[in-house]
């Protein structure tokens, strides 16, 4: 063999990163060649000091690590993702939705579609009148809860709702 | 160490079962790693923690049937590549004190107590003092590559370049680890 090995070709060679070819070429040249041997074997010392060294001074993790760890985990809070995250769960998410579409429903025009009640302006002086009529010495006329469900112009509901609604005030004035 | 960038979830039953597994099985050699990296015990715990913390935030990321020796060596390389980039932009802006600064050749160790210095450069005898001496770089090759026996190949991934800087890094640092190891010889006879 006629050219030596470099030292950054036998720190290659120590590491196996020599191809077949390249191995079988060092072998070859360290049977004949003393300087290049000695000079392997340097390097191998060297790697061998690195391991003894490292195998003496190994040493095991300390446990406040590992306490140290959970510790900033078990502190941790969910951040807003995993709050939304949370909120997608089926037990809330199906009763938010309903909850959600409901009220949009009846927000929309959609649940408002017939005509609005409406109430006539006479309509609070015909109760007014009633109600003057049966305690002339009230001082002031109270009006009537006034039932949707009624027709404003229909006299026998404006007395219902009068009578069955206001039975105190029937009576408080009656009394005076 | 590093400053975590957004605030830890708790863990579902899987992640905390695969980060205790982590660090049952490798806590011991990541600690080492961080150790033989930062020559002091005090930064090798925080670069622990950390990496362990990014393997809890990130565990999904792995990928089974990979080696998640190298996986973690990967994360505790870039946490420490981070944490010299800005300790070391933070000295810059310092103004030195005495002597601190020059006596570490611009590299200051991570460590600021004096006692946990004093203490590890006990314990630590005699590797880290010939580690210490190489650049970050230069250290972490001859780590993985000597004492952790990686592949040129698989130290390449671990640090992120390609296989021509670990090979002209290893040559470099193992060059200054002969001189240095032939001068403590000569010293001692």
């Amino acid at each position: 063999m006629m050219h030596h090995l470099t030292s950054d070709q036998l720190v290659d060679f120590i590491h196996g990163e020599f191809s077949p070819e390249e191995d079988a070429f060092a072998h070859a040249h360290l049977a004949s060649c003393a300087s290049c041997r000695a000079e392997a074997d340097a390097e191998v010392a060297l790697r061998e000091y690195l391991r003894s060294a490292a195998a003496a001074d190994e040493r095991e993790m300390p446990s406040a690590i590992k306490a140290a760890i959970w510790e900033q985990i078990r502190v941790a809070r969910p951040g807003p993702f995993a709050a939304l995250a949370a909120l997608l769960r089926p037990a809330i998410a199906v009763p938010l939705a309903a909850v959600v579409l409901l009220g949009g429903y009846f927000a929309s025009p959609l649940a408002h579609r017939g005509t609005p009640p409406t109430v006539a302006a006479s309509y609070y002086f015909e109760a007014h009148a009633v109600q003057s009529a049966r305690s002339p010495l009230a001082e002031r006329a109270t009006t009537p809860v006034y039932d949707a469900s009624a027709s404003a112009n229909d006299q026998t509901s404006i007395a219902t709702a009068f009578d069955g609604g206001y039975p105190a005030t029937a009576a408080y004035g009656g009394g005076r | 160490m590093g400053v975590p960038r957004t605030p830890l979830e708790p863990p579902t039953p899987e992640q905390a079962a695969f980060l205790e597994r982590a660090m049952t099985q490798y806590g011991r050699a990541t600690y080492n790693f961080a150790f033989r990296l930062t020559g002091n015990e005090a930064d090798a715990r925080d670069l622990t923690q950390d990496a362990f913390i990014r393997v809890y935030r990130a565990w999904r990321s792995f990928q089974p049937g990979t080696s998640f020796l190298s996986w973690i060596y990967r994360i505790v390389t870039n946490l420490y590549r981070d944490e010299l980039r800005r300790r070391k932009g933070r000295f810059q802006e310092e103004i030195p004190e005495d002597n601190a600064p020059q006596e570490f050749g611009g590299e200051r160790p991570l460590a600021t107590n004096p006692i946990d210095d004093y203490v590890d450069r006990q314990i630590g005898e005699p590797l880290s003092k010939a580690l210490a001496d190489l650049s970050p770089d230069q250290r972490q090759v001859v780590i993985l590559a000597d004492i952790e026996e990686y592949s040129y190949q698989e130290i390449a991934e671990i640090m992120g370049c390609s296989i021509g800087t670990v090979r002209s890094r290893l040559h470099r640092a193992r060059a200054l680890l002969r001189r240095l190891v032939e001068r403590a010889q000569q010293q001692q006879t």
